[in-house]
């Protein structure tokens, strides 16, 4: 089936398209240059097109978000619809269940999303969720900060071996590429500890996070896999925290980057939540300032956000550590689950609200980072959902990022707390996002950031993923007509994913199964081999699952999209 | 015991087996396989074992209707089917009850089944671990997985469990006796504790009993947290206890390294119910101000857990979903089996892989008298006898694959050993038929007005 | 002022679900609307003329002028009640499940016995049951912290488990006797309990007050027991004669107070 989408005004940063008034076609699924005259048309006219949103860091599917909606019923409650022809119940707030995961996502104009936690020994289980969420790609980062096998090759800074490792369990659990959340923290967490700072060594292990890192990312780049490592570092949360996030990303400057498809070394996430200054929660301010000035001149670095937005949400981490923390602090109920030789992981309800000091400035500093950071390249739109807020706020948090009126009024009216005038410089930035820069956070940047070159442009073989917003940019005032901005980016016009049309008018008019994106390295099979006779005995001693029923089967990824890449190259 | 000689007369093994009984789900079983069937089992304890190897003992094998006469008498698929899905189909307060002893592949159609009629969804944690939920609910979850307590755990406490009879290899495969990273000389160095009114077998292998009193539990955690938080207890003796154990124990709990709790229906069961584990969940948050602590339900059946969090990530709540207005709800006292049954709501009751003929309350049972009921299993057991249509099902984790979750949440694939007798189906395709027969039915109806 | 009566015809084995049928959606209906109406039952609507009558007499312009009332069996009919922000409901038996639950204005009275839930997360109003309820009165939905914030509700005969759960606001008064555990996990409000408890009030307690007239028969280590109070005044309202005053429940840092009348209660000092 061919169409055609008329007349939208096009915003696709990859190929420097800046708001040209053009038609976008697209057929079996891929973006075209050409269609007959039998192609469908959709009309578009003067309307925003934009290649499908691609989500850099979100927690949809796992252990840990089952853990949430299985113990927070009462979120489970809020956001209940019922089933349509075309569409199944759904349910949850910031926790939403699977299929809604996928309807809201469509609604917004998102295509793929990536979930950004995977525990491997649980990697089943995030795969049985990604087949239950409809309509988006879906790929899945292992976690490999708190691994023992990686503390043991960091200790002894063995970047060959953990470049095995790393390729074999990627293919043992269908993962995308190296998450490391609180390098060694976690594992600390096993004894009710954590470690503070870069050179704080974990207990009993006697190596550091700064270890762990610099290793992880040259056996990263030595594999050349399609996404840099992905870090939470350490002290998320923490008073004067920015110190430490400096560190870890000035630590490998050293290390030179090994793939064409992306342009970073390390992405950092959620960094609002590491640009932190001050000592304790009383003298806390800002430190985006030190943060965006460090991004700025250094081009290795991507970073997402992880916008406050100020809702009563669900914290969940695999930093476990920090969610006791804020378990004592709020003293609503606490979830923890530990992970044997892998990952601890935390959960804890939390209610952001603009009447609290700290969780105003917090919100600050996520636009501060957004405002500060000047090339859109180097970061990303996220609210590392659920954390800092649902991924339903996006639309509301682009609506910030367009309209410094509307920041102003919230300051100026009391909607968050006058705190955020003394510990940011917020109000005195007056910098407002285009739809170029917004589609480069949203959809381009990410997409270059995970070395995705099928998704997040319009460029003729794309992938079908596009979406159309019911505004005009040539005619909005974003900086006035914020609500319209924010209703529009909730609303799609129209969701195309793979040339399937999943929304319009902001309804769900038909669904699709989502896929899975992993990545399969090869060409070191054989030193694969060497490392699994050393891996496979202390496996059988402190496992308690066989090997074989560890694998993630061919059963649990429906139709997956493999990308291949050959080991160092 | 006597002495058994080992089985020699077999076919082939069959490795990395794992074992369809309670919530450990043991993955190590081998299966001694000889002219199609399970001769023997290595690896089981005595529960998984005999029920591996007895699968053909009672077994249902080719579907029946009940005649006007009240007998089960014997039909074909399709009849059993096309009966089953019409009922079904014109119930307007359908329960489906049961699934923890099934796949999760199977759930999946039967979701969507419940979902097109609008039926209630609940499964065995309805009579069971449905306190423990609620308080989770209440609480908080800090749990960890197995493997956790075995590495590191240096004390371990059970409390209204006793694992020795109820979990037979728990306490060898995960928690007192392995010798993990950092326990290497394994029982020799952990403390064990058992809570329980009875000194069971379990308390038996533990280095500490405490025997408090029955329903006596929320007062003797309500006095731990006390003591943690530096109260000097005013009562001589407290649920039973005397005060100054209390105090010793908690102080040893505290100066543990790794503490892990693992706790059965005689906590989730008493006087003050869910309010039990509440306060346990409290208390192990409390201990974790001081070290480390966590704490597992022990989960009875294989796949309990698996429905639990495949219905949390289907729609948003563990167990009792109601969709009867389109959309999930859950309320405890309303939607769950129990309740519906001895409140007479429900019109047609689906059964799958349980048995509420052995496990329900009588007034519970005498509603399931008066109203039609669908019978999914393997064996034929008090279930069958309240049975209208008997669909004979297919052995998870032997005759069929499928996924299930362990106790802490582990998924694991339970792969195929032997073929299932002819005449029977999978549960998986059973629950597949039967939704595709109602949503013909109802494509039908609606074709009609 | 608008009345309208339901005279039930017949009853249903599974229950009428009346969340529909409150004073803020039915104010300006006629008589033919209600005709009209399809009550849910299990996954099916029928009509709701099969199981009642509906009278309907004057005028109303908003919720606040409607006084409905039902008459007949409603052992089976959930949700009377339920989030109604003003208007007058009369019910004049045994009601089900949810009797006011999430209510926020008003008044319900029932003339009989309320099912587990009645007064579930009410925000306000006033629910007053001449009979005994069962479990879970005036708390908050399953998960939540927070559960009724602010209204009255007054229970003449005796009351199940866990009343008042999660308490946050409001009052609760119980002239019967009350099962174990009231006012469990209590933030805040007031429980007033007029006869005996069996076991172990205001449990996990953090703040609020719970005054028993009756005999306590045991009680929490979580509670320190502080002076004896002549005549005192709790949450605003005055009482008199004899009372302890326990402090709790430390198990959880709180900071309740539960008030024993000293005359029933000797065995506890």
């Amino acid at each position: 089936m061919e169409y055609i989408i008329k007349n939208g005004i096009v915003y696709d940063p990859t190929n420097k398209i800046e708001g040209e008034k053009k038609d976008v076609m697209f057929k079996n699924g891929k973006i075209v240059d050409n269609v007959s005259s039998d192609a469908k048309v959709l009309d578009a006219t003067d309307k925003l097109v934009m290649a499908a949103g691609v989500d850099p860091h979100s927690h949809i599917a796992g252990p840990k978000l089952v853990v949430g909606r299985l113990y927070r019923p009462e979120d489970s409650r809020r956001g209940v619809k019922p089933k349509t022809a075309t569409t199944r119940a759904e349910s949850g707030f910031s926790i939403p269940s699977c299929p809604a995961t996928g309807y809201r996502y469509s609604r917004m104009g998102y295509g793929t999303v990536v979930e950004a936690a995977m525990p491997p020994l649980e990697a089943k289980h995030t795969h049985e969720e990604i087949v239950a969420i409809p309509n988006i790609d879906i790929p899945a980062l292992a976690l490999f900060g708190n691994n023992w096998f990686t503390l043991e090759y960091a200790k002894d800074n063995n970047v060959e071996d953990l470049a095995a490792f790393i390729s074999k369990w990627l293919k043992i659990t269908r993962g995308y590429g190296v998450k490391i959340v609180n390098p060694g923290g976690s594992e600390a967490w096993g004894w009710g500890m954590n470690v503070h700072g870069l050179d704080d060594p974990v207990p009993y292990w006697d190596v550091t996070s700064r270890e762990v890192i610099h290793t992880l990312a040259e056996a990263n780049e030595s594999l050349g896999l399609p996404h840099s490592i992905h870090l939470h570092p350490n002290d998320l949360g923490h008073p004067g925290n920015y110190e430490t996030t400096v560190g870890s990303m000035d630590l490998i400057k050293d290390i030179s980057k090994n793939s064409p498809v992306r342009d970073q070394t390390v992405h950092m996430t959620h960094i609002q939540y590491h640009s932190y200054a001050g000592t304790n929660w009383r003298d806390f301010e800002s430190g985006a300032e030190d943060i965006s000035k460090f991004i700025n001149k250094n081009d290795y670095v991507t970073c997402d956000v992880g916008q406050i937005t100020l809702d009563e949400t669900t914290t969940m981490t695999a930093d476990a550590p920090m969610e006791f923390d804020l378990h004592q602090l709020n003293g609503l109920k606490w979830a923890n689950k530990d992970i044997e030789l892998e990952t601890s992981s935390g959960i804890v309800p939390f209610i952001y609200s603009g009447r609290n000091s700290v969780h105003s400035v917090q919100w600050a500093i996520g636009l501060e980072m957004f405002l500060m950071v000047n090339n859109p390249w180097q970061i990303m739109l996220t609210t590392d959902n659920p954390n800092a807020g649902p991924f339903i706020r996006y639309p509301k948090v682009i609506s910030w990022l367009m309209s410094n009126k509307r920041r102003t009024e919230m300051i100026e009216h009391g909607e968050v707390h006058k705190a955020v005038g003394r510990k940011s410089s917020l109000a005195t930035l007056d910098r407002e996002y285009d739809f170029d820069e917004i589609a480069t956070i949203s959809r381009a940047a990410p997409a270059r950031a995970y070395g995705f070159t099928d998704r997040g442009h319009l460029g003729v073989d794309a992938r079908a993923d596009i979406a159309v917003y019911d505004i005009k940019p040539n005619e909005i005032d974003p900086s006035n007509e914020y609500e319209t901005i924010e209703c529009a980016f909730g609303n799609a016009a129209l969701t195309v994913k793979d040339g399937q049309i999943i929304v319009q008018d902001g309804e769900i008019v038909s669904t699709k199964e989502s896929q899975t994106i992993w990545a399969n390295v090869q060409g070191i099979e054989e030193r694969e081999n060497e490392v699994m006779k050393k891996v496979m005995p202390v496996f059988d001693k402190y496992y308690t699952i066989k090997f074989e029923n560890y694998l993630v089967h061919d059963h649990y990824i429906h139709n997956p999209i493999e990308v291949n890449i050959q080991a160092g190259k | 015991m006597a002495y058994e000689e080992p089985i020699r007369d077999y076919d082939e093994l069959v490795e990395n087996c794992t074992c369809a009984f309670c919530g450990c789900n043991c993955d190590d079983l081998t299966y001694l396989i000889k002219d199609g069937h399970v001769v023997g089992v290595r690896h089981a304890c005595r529960l998984g074992a005999s029920k591996v190897m007895e699968d053909m003992d009672q077994r249902l094998l080719v579907p029946m209707i009940r005649n006007d006469e009240g007998n089960l008498v014997e039909t074909d698929w399709d009849t059993a089917l096309d009966k089953a899905a019409e009922l079904i189909a014109g119930a307007v307060r359908p329960v489906f009850y049961g699934w923890s002893e099934t796949s999760i592949e199977t759930m999946k159609h039967g979701i969507k089944l419940g979902e097109l009629v609008g039926a209630v969804l609940d499964n065995q944690a309805t009579i069971c671990h449905g306190p423990s939920l609620q308080a989770v609910q209440n609480a908080g979850y800090p749990v960890n997985t197995l493997g956790e307590v075995k590495n590191r755990a240096d004390m371990i406490v059970y409390s209204g469990n006793n694992a020795m009879n109820s979990h037979p290899r728990h306490m060898g495969r995960y928690s007192a006796f392995p010798r993990g990273y950092f326990r290497k000389r394994g029982r020799f160095d952990r403390t064990i504790v058992t809570m329980d009114p009875r000194y069971t077998d379990t308390a038996k292998m533990s280095d500490i009993w405490v025997g408090f009193e029955q329903n006596g539990d929320y007062e003797f955690y309500n006095a731990m947290r006390a003591v943690l938080r530096g109260k000097k207890l005013k009562k001589d003796v407290i649920s039973g206890i005397p005060k100054e154990d209390i105090e010793e124990l908690v102080e040893a709990m505290k100066t543990t390294q790794y503490g892990s709790l693992f706790f059965g229906l005689g906590l989730t069961h008493t006087l003050s119910k869910q309010r039990s584990i509440d306060i346990a969940i409290n208390l192990i948050q409390d201990l974790n101000k001081f070290t480390k602590w966590n704490l597992v339900p022990m989960r009875g059946h294989f796949n309990v857990n698996g429905f639990n969090i495949f219905m949390a990530f289907e729609m948003g709540f563990p167990y009792g979903v109601d969709f009867s207005r389109g959309y999930p709800r859950y309320m405890n006292g309303e939607t769950n089996t129990i309740d519906l049954l001895t409140r007479e709501e429900p019109d047609v009751f689906m059964v799958i892989a349980a048995d509420p003929g052995a496990h329900f309350p009588g007034g519970a049972n005498r509603h399931l008298t008066n109203i039609p009921v669908i019978q999914i299993d393997i064996h034929w057991g008090p279930s069958t006898e309240l049975a209208d249509i008997v669909l004979p099902g297919s052995f998870i984790g032997v005759e069929a694959a499928g996924t299930s979750y362990r106790m802490d949440g582990v998924p694991i694939y339970m792969k195929k050993a032997i073929d299932k007798p002819e005449t029977c189906r999978d549960d998986e395709w059973i629950v597949r038929e039967l939704h595709e027969r109602v949503q013909k039915i109802k494509g039908e109806k609606i074709a009609s007005k | 002022m608008k009345t309208i009566t339901f005279n039930q015809k017949k009853t249903s084995p599974i229950a009428l679900e009346f969340d529909e049928l409150i004073p803020d959606t039915i104010y300006n209906w006629e008589k033919s609307d209600f005709d009209k109406y399809m009550v849910p039952i299990g996954n099916s609507k029928f009509s709701l003329s099969n199981y009642f009558d509906v009278e309907v007499g004057g005028e109303a312009e908003s919720p606040a002028e409607v006084k409905m009332i039902l008459n007949g069996d409603l052992g089976r009919v959930k949700y009377i009640g339920n989030k109604m922000s003003d208007g007058q409901v009369i019910a004049n038996s045994s009601v089900d499940l949810h009797c006011g639950a999430e209510m926020s204005g008003g008044s319900i009275l029932v003339n009989g016995d309320a099912e587990s839930y009645a007064g579930r997360e009410m925000t306000g109003g006033e629910l007053e049951i001449k009979g005994n309820v069962k479990e879970f009165c005036g708390a908050s939905y399953i998960g939540d912290w927070r559960g009724m914030t602010a209204g009255m509700i007054t229970i003449h005969g005796n009351a199940g488990k866990q009343l008042g759960e999660c308490l946050t606001g409001g009052e609760i008064h119980v002239k019967g006797n009350c099962d174990i555990l009231p006012g469990i996990h209590m933030n805040k409000g007031l429980i007033q309990i007029d006869g005996d408890v069996t076991r172990w009030p205001g449990g996990q307690m953090q703040n609020g007050d719970i005054v028993i007239n009756g005999t306590l028969s045991r009680f929490l280590e979580g509670f320190n027991q502080e002076e004896v109070v002549i005549d005192p005044t709790i949450a605003g309202k005055s009482f008199s004669g004899k009372y302890i005053k326990f402090t709790g429940d430390i198990a959880r840092n709180g900071k309740g107070t539960i008030w024993l009348a000293a005359n029933k209660n000797r065995h506890l000092l």
